[in-house]
């Protein structure tokens, strides 16, 4: 028996040799090595998980990720940090996100004096100035007003500004992770303001923190009464710490730094306030000597997420068929179309748009690409959204803006795909 | 009451009217739209899309309308005392800014003892924090033309506060709120002044004709008076009762902030480069100092280190200040264990006047900490 079992398993691998010789043949190149059929052990052993107790459903309880995920982490680097990484930036490793959510422990963290922990029971909200009736709000006075849940993201507008005189990080997660999307739930500030009566000269309301920076910014009524909103809740739970527990302010598709974390002081003026980060940062220089100031939101924007410099193609092989995949955002609206360049951008093809297409929300695109080993390409993505915004060339946006704005670079990104399949950060430009 | 003329536009009517406008550019795969760039007959303040409510949905999501525009009375009321102990902000007219006075003499003792680690000799910068001056304000202005584009190794603008900041309200009400950065809201209004006007010497600003030397005394009068050298240099405008409306005309026009808008169907698909470009890759090996290093793979990590360690703690949150002095080993150390570790150990647990944060700015346990001080006064972990 054993040893006609051996002879017949000696017939199949004959059979299994012939038969790979054969495709080889046909297709010219190796698709079935030898290797491919030995035995599978994580097959052909027991798993040492699957014979003994797993955790008590008493462990963890708060859960956290496989201990196998320990590399999908912030990150951040001394370029972009003040002294003790308390005025500080740590990004989100956009390479490994799937869909358009962020997890909480993941979303990109940016403080100016540190991440502050509120004592919820001693958090007060004070709303006042140009309003008919000046309040203050405890964090469960404030819960109290019907709420309102939305899907957006919130992105650093110094996201790619590394890269204005040419690339610097071969790393999808530092050219473009200095933002993540979640799904916030607070209430609308103009639900508050209709009890509290905003007299007809303000223009202006100043949003104040109340970390040891006391980061505030001004921001226009007219966002205020349009889609601004105060949110307590973040994926379905409390705000985190680094976003700004237990409330921040959100400005859908506006620059972050505008979405004032640790809150506790709304003032509305005539006037705007001229505060440190909106003077001194967050403005963007131009080559005429003038810098845009209230550059609010963050223009269509886009980047290849698979593959990147983190996660490339090096192990795919000759004919292999494999999605392309991205994110596209805009904060002046719905993303309407994403094309992508396999040539740096001489010539795009359209993508097709995935899941939930939300305004001012990361939105997933997808091109399925048949992989021919060897090749070089130049992965380029180009969004458009329905403001009718389109992501310009990098000649065209620096032809307005030159090179030393720092902020709002919303440029078509590219990656090279070399002949091993490695990919690397590169820009197109003149 | 002041709202009718400030609501969104909630009548289909109205919206659809509008809607006409931005038609033609929009449309194409996956639009869930029903966005406009126009909303109460005006640009958007933003250049974008907005989402009126109408029919209880914004957008895509579904809203109680009602229950947003009720009035609900929550809260209450604050006293006087409350707002006046929050509200001091200050702004470009004054408003909010206390009497007081503090000399440049006295500015640079303050800015020698709490300000000189992260700020720098003179202001100079370094440790990551920012400069304060670079030099004379209004030579520096004129550098804000500097563009690299075409010259990578030209000289750049210099924005520091003297060149750059459009109002010197920022600078004081900055240091009063937020500095010094360890250990914020502990200047006095004067010891505010005093820095101010040390920022202000270091900068070569002049006030009122009169140059602001080492013998200067800034009070609210003289502060009032300070021409910020690149006052008019930001775009658009938001001063006065037309902001909102000349930043809304601004945002209207894309070519204003590097924006293009085009039509889906008329975006370039073939033939969209000019010969002029090449591939720029990334020189000298770019950045590469990521904390902690890229890495994809799902492999174990290794056993969790259960002692602290005294070095990365130091390079995180010690170096920035004790690099320069009192660094590890140095032979400053022994004028002040010559008094005993224990007193060490406590101005190091506890924080000094001299400007070192309690534990460093860290959560260590005292007996984790004692470990980082052992490790600055000998160079050596045990």
């Amino acid at each position: 028996m054993d040893n006609k079992k051996s002879n017949q398993e000696i017939d199949r691998r004959d059979f299994f040799k012939k038969a790979a010789m054969s495709v080889t043949a046909i297709a010219g190149t190796s698709l079935i090595s030898s290797n491919a059929r030995a035995d599978d052990p994580a097959i052909m052993h027991h798993v040492p998980w699957g014979q003994v107790w797993g955790d008590p459903v008493t462990k963890n309880r708060y859960g956290v990720p496989s201990k196998y995920e320990h590399n999908v982490l912030r990150r951040n680097t001394k370029l972009l940090a003040s002294g003790n990484f308390r005025a500080s930036i740590a990004v989100t490793p956009i390479q490994e996100s799937m869909g358009i959510i962020t997890p909480n422990g993941l979303f990109f963290s940016r403080s100016h004096g540190g991440v502050a922990h509120v004592d919820p029971a001693e958090f007060r909200l004070m709303i006042h100035g140009l309003v008919e009736k000046p309040i203050v709000l405890t964090l469960e006075q404030l819960k109290r007003y019907p709420s309102v849940t939305r899907t957006h993201f919130i992105e650093c507008p110094a996201n790619g500004g590394q890269e204005w005189r040419g690339p610097q990080f071969n790393s999808v997660q530092f050219a473009k992770g200095f933002m993540s999307c979640a799904e916030w739930t607070g209430v609308y500030l103009k639900t508050i303001l209709e009890d509290l009566g905003l007299k007809p000269e303000a223009q202006w309301m100043l949003a104040e923190g109340s970390d040891n920076s006391e980061m505030g910014r001004t921001i226009p009524i007219d966002k205020v009464l349009d889609d601004a909103m105060i949110v307590w809740g973040q994926n379905g739970e409390a705000l985190r710490p680094e976003q700004g527990y237990p409330v921040r302010i959100l400005l859908p598709g506006w620059e972050g730094n505008l979405c004032v974390k640790w809150l506790k002081r709304l003032e509305f003026a005539a006037e705007p306030w001229y505060c440190k980060e909106e003077t001194s940062k967050y403005t963007a220089l131009k080559p005429t000597g003038k810098a845009i100031q209230h550059f609010y939101a963050n223009e269509v924007n886009s980047t290849v997420t698979s593959p990147s410099p983190e996660i490339d193609w090096s192990t795919l092989k000759d004919g292999d068929l494999i999605e392309i995949e991205g994110l596209a955002w805009s904060g002046m609206g719905t993303i309407t179309n994403v094309d992508l360049s396999l040539d740096g951008g001489k010539s795009y093809v359209e993508t097709k748009l995935k899941g939930l297409v939300l305004p001012k929300s990361w939105t997933r695109w997808s091109y399925m690409h048949t992989y021919t080993k060897g090749d070089t390409l130049l992965l380029t993505s180009r969004a458009m959204d329905d403001a009718g915004y389109i992501q310009p060339t990098i000649d065209q946006e620096v032809g307005v803006m030159g090179v030393e704005s720092v902020y709002h670079r919303n440029a078509v990104e590219t990656w090279e795909v070399n002949a091993k399949g490695e990919v690397n950060h590169v820009q197109i430009r003149s | 009451m002041f709202k009718l003329d400030r609501k969104l536009l909630t009548t289909a009517s109205a919206a659809a009217a509008l809607a006409i406008i931005t038609a033609g550019c929009m449309g194409g795969s996956g639009s869930t739209s029903t966005g406009t760039t126009i909303k109460d007959g005006k640009a958007t303040i933003d250049g974008g899309t907005t989402y009126p409510v109408m029919n209880n949905k914004t957008g895509p999501y579904y809203v109680n309308a009602e229950a947003i525009s009720m009035k609900i009375n929550n809260g209450r009321v604050p006293t006087a005392n409350e707002l006046a102990a929050w509200d001091k902000d200050v702004m470009p007219d004054g408003t909010g800014l206390p009497e007081g006075s503090g000399s440049v003499e006295d500015g640079e003792e303050i800015y020698e003892a709490q300000c000189v680690s992260c700020h720098g000799d003179f202001g100079s910068g370094g440790g990551g924090y920012p400069s304060l001056s670079k030099g004379n304000a209004v030579d520096l202005q004129k550098t804000l033309t500097n563009n690299r584009w075409k010259d990578p190794e030209a000289d750049g603008p210099t924005r520091v506060f003297g060149s750059y900041w459009p109002k010197l309200s920022t600078l004081w009400w900055y240091i009063k709120d937020g500095m010094p950065h360890p250990k914020s809201k502990t200047l006095t209004n004067d010891e505010t002044y005093a820095l101010t006007a040390y920022i202000l010497n270091i900068n070569e600003f002049e006030i009122d004709g009169v140059e602001v030397d080492d013998e200067y005394v800034l009070d609210r009068e003289k502060f009032l008076k300070v021409k910020m050298p690149n006052e008019a240099g930001f775009e658009p405008n938001i001063d006065g009762p037309n902001a909102l409306n000349d930043v809304r005309t601004f945002y209207a026009n894309p070519t204003n902030f590097g924006a293009i808008k085009v039509k889906v169907s008329e975006r370039c698909m073939t033939n969209c480069q000019n010969d002029t470009v090449s591939v720029r890759r990334i020189a000298n090996g770019g950045i590469k100092d990521f904390l902690p290093p890229i890495d994809s793979t799902r492999s174990l990590p290794k056993e969790e280190k259960v002692a602290i360690n005294p070095v990365e703690i130091y390079e995180n949150n010690c170096a920035v200040c004790h690099s320069g002095f009192l660094s590890p080993a140095s032979a400053e150390w022994a004028g002040y264990t010559a008094k005993g570790m224990d007193k060490v150990y406590a101005s190091a647990i506890h924080g000094t006047e001299g400007g070192m944060p309690a534990k460093g700015g860290t959560t260590l346990s005292d007996a984790d900490f004692k470990t980082v001080v052992d490790y600055l006064v000998t160079g050596k972990t045990k």
